[in-house]
Parts: C-alpha cells; sequence; structure tokens
C-alpha cells in the first residue's frame, strides 16, 4: 500500500469515468488512501462504473450524456473548485496507469511552490516501458506543438496532471474529446503558468492499453484543434 | 490556366477563413452577401447560358456548366465548414447546459450519501451557475 504521507485534504482528485467498471473501484479505493477528496465524473456509462463509484466514499457528478474525456475533467474540476478549501487540482486516469506515488510527489511539487502547473512525464527517464510505436507518435506530437516547445516538454499527452488553484480556476477546457490534451498544453504556452514535468512511470497494463486510444485518433485530434471555435 | 489559379486561391481563402474565422459581425455579413451573390450570379448564369460561357471561355473552362460546377464545389466548402463552426458552438452550449445539470445533481447525490459534511454553496463556474440558496 502507499505511503498516506502529508494530509492531502487541501487536494481534490478528478477522475474522469467511462465504462471502467472492471478496475474502478480499486483504482477508487486506492486513490482515497492518499488523497481523501476524489470527484469521478461519470461520462455515461452504461456498465457498473456509477456502482462502483457509489461503492466508495468518493464524490460522483455524471453528465446526463455521453460528452467525452474533456469535458468531464472540465465539469470534474468546476464541482472541485467549488468545494471548500481546494487548493490542488489532480486529474488521473480511470484505468490503474497511473501510480499514486507519482501523483503524491507531484502535489508535493506544486506545493513547495516551485510551479503552478505540474506534469507527469513518461520520457525523463524510463522511456522504454512506453511501447515503441506510441513512444515515436507522442515524441512527434510535442515537437509539433509550439506551446510544447516553448515550454520544453517532452510529454504532452500526459493524463497525470496537478494544477494550483490560480490555474484551475482559469483554466477552460473547451475540447471535449480526447483533443483537450493538446488544448491544455497550448493553454499553458500562451499563459505565464510556470510549468514543471516531473517523470512518472505508466503501467501499461493488458487492461490500460485495451482502453488506451488508438493511435489514429491522432487526426482527430489534429483535425479538431486545427478549427478550434476561437471566440464566440 | 486562369481558372486553376482562381479556384485554389478561392479554396485556400475558404479554409483560412474557416480556421481564423472568430464569428465576428463582419464574417457573418459576409458570409450572406456571398449567399445572396451566388444565388444571383446562378439565377444570371440558368437565364443567360451563353454569357456563361463566354465567361468560361475567357477563364479558360470549356463550358458554362463546367464553370458552375467548379464554383459549386468551392460554395459546398464553404457551406460545410460554415456549418461544422455552427455545430461546435451549438455542442459547446450543450455541453455547458450537461455541466450545469450533472453539477447541480452531484450536490444533492453527495449530499445524500452522506460524504458532504455540510451544505455546500456553490460559487459556480463563471456565472454558469446560480449561487444555492440555503
Amino acid at each position: 500500500m502507499v505511503d498516506p504521507g502529508p494530509v492531502n485534504d487541501d487536494v481534490w482528485v478528478v477522475i474522469p469515468v467511462f465504462n471502467e467498471a472492471q478496475v474502478l473501484e480499486q483504482v477508487v479505493r486506492q486513490t482515497l488512501v492518499v488523497f481523501p477528496n476524489v470527484v469521478c465524473v461519470d461520462d455515461g456509462s452504461r456498465d457498473g462504473s456509477v456502482e462502483a463509484v457509489l461503492r466508495t466514499r468518493a464524490h460522483l457528478v455524471r453528465h446526463p450524456v455521453n460528452l467525452g474525456q474533456g469535458a468531464a475533467l472540465q465539469t470534474g474540476l468546476t464541482y472541485a473548485r467549488a468545494q471548500p478549501g481546494a487548493r490542488y487540482f489532480v486529474m488521473f486516469d480511470a484505468d490503474g496507469q497511473h501510480r499514486l506515488e507519482d501523483a503524491s510527489t507531484m502535489v508535493q511539487v506544486a506545493r513547495s511552490g516551485a510551479a503552478d502547473v505540474v506534469l507527469g512525464t513518461r520520457f525523463a527517464e524510463n522511456a522504454e516501458s512506453v511501447p515503441l510505436l506510441k513512444r515515436i507518435v507522442l515524441r512527434t506530437a510535442v515537437l509539433l506543438s509550439p506551446a510544447g516547445r516553448k515550454l520544453k516538454l517532452t510529454d504532452a499527452h500526459n493524463g497525470l496532471r496537478v494544477l494550483t488553484r490560480p490555474v484551475a480556476d482559469d483554466l477552460q477546457i473547451t475540447m471535449n474529446g480526447m483533443a483537450h490534451a493538446s488544448e491544455i498544453v497550448s493553454y499553458l504556452g500562451r499563459s505565464s503558468w510556470r510549468v514543471r514535468e516531473v517523470p512518472v512511470s505508466i503501467r501499461y497494463t493488458e487492461y490500460s492499453r485495451s482502453k488506451g486510444q488508438s493511435l489514429l485518433n491522432g487526426v482527430n485530434i489534429l483535425f479538431d484543434l486545427s478549427v478550434r471555435q476561437r471566440g464566440g | 490556366m486562369l481558372i486553376q489559379i482562381i479556384l485554389v486561391v478561392a479554396v485556400v481563402a475558404v479554409l483560412f477563413l474557416f480556421v481564423r474565422s472568430s464569428g465576428a459581425v463582419y464574417v457573418q455579413a459576409s458570409k450572406r452577401i456571398a449567399l445572396v451573390l451566388f444565388a444571383i450570379a446562378n439565377i444570371y448564369a440558368v437565364m443567360r447560358p451563353d454569357d456563361l460561357t463566354a465567361v468560361a471561355r475567357v477563364l479558360g473552362v470549356g463550358r458554362g456548366t463546367d464553370l458552375v460546377l467548379y464554383a459549386l464545389v468551392v460554395a459546398f466548402m464553404a457551406g460545410m465548414f460554415s456549418f461544422y463552426q455552427r455545430f461546435r458552438v451549438v455542442d459547446r452550449r450543450y455541453t455547458e447546459l450537461a455541466r450545469t445539470v450533472a453539477i447541480r445533481e452531484a450536490e444533492l447525490v453527495n449530499r445524500e450519501r452522506g460524504i458532504v459534511p455540510e451544505p455546500v454553496v456553490s460559487t459556480g463556474d463563471g456565472g454558469a451557475l446560480p449561487t444555492v440558496e440555503r
């Protein structure tokens, strides 16, 4: 089990959920040990995901219809922001691919005041754990993004992120689908927030692999981003 | 050929407008003016096909109907992009609506489950959610 460390009652973990019943309850229970405040945003799951959350002490927000992962993250942030005492916001995947130790480390970095935004990166230390094709595509994605280059990011599409309060108040994710990761990076590139990357490792289990997005989806993401509605 | 240059420029212009446009008033207005002009040009083309063919010759297209076809392709692209943008705006509103509903319901549900210690006063999302009076 994970060492509880400091009392993280000013931390809110946002977990977007879409048909994750198989692993969700375990992930949420383990998360609750380290971070007492967890909000799961169910994005219209049709399996037992909702019941899994209800069996735990995690907060549950349910989208009435399926909107996409980006929308679920934004809903979770909006909900968590309204809770008293919330100062740090952790984005965490429901499929169990992130490690709580990494999340704790990242929260500590944010707490130390060294950064306003802490992003996880798969490429700092143990890049070999990432499948080769995925590695190439993710690397290219970073190099293609002007904001990613500006921030000297090594991994723009890691789902593990920690935001401090002012950033969470300012950020508005409008990309409902999977393009939100690039949207967040380009937002950070335009802003003056101090961004730090912290090495994390990803558990590429059989389950998380099967849930992971297809690389072809990158085409959709690029299209969505290039035609983003500006303003109105 | 002249027509090739014109077509390529038109398609690029449509793409550029599509990516750049900010929903500003002048964009809206120019879209509508373009629509009216296109309609008038079509009526004229139907009434005087010989004139159209003359124009087509000048531009380096064989027949007037070919010219109409090319113009249609450009207009179709522009219309589709415009529609897509409109769809994105609607989608965004729909998301905000769903989010507001979800959060309101969640506050009730989580209080009933007993994991929210005290009534939470929602400060809302930039005015998207009104303050809950308790």
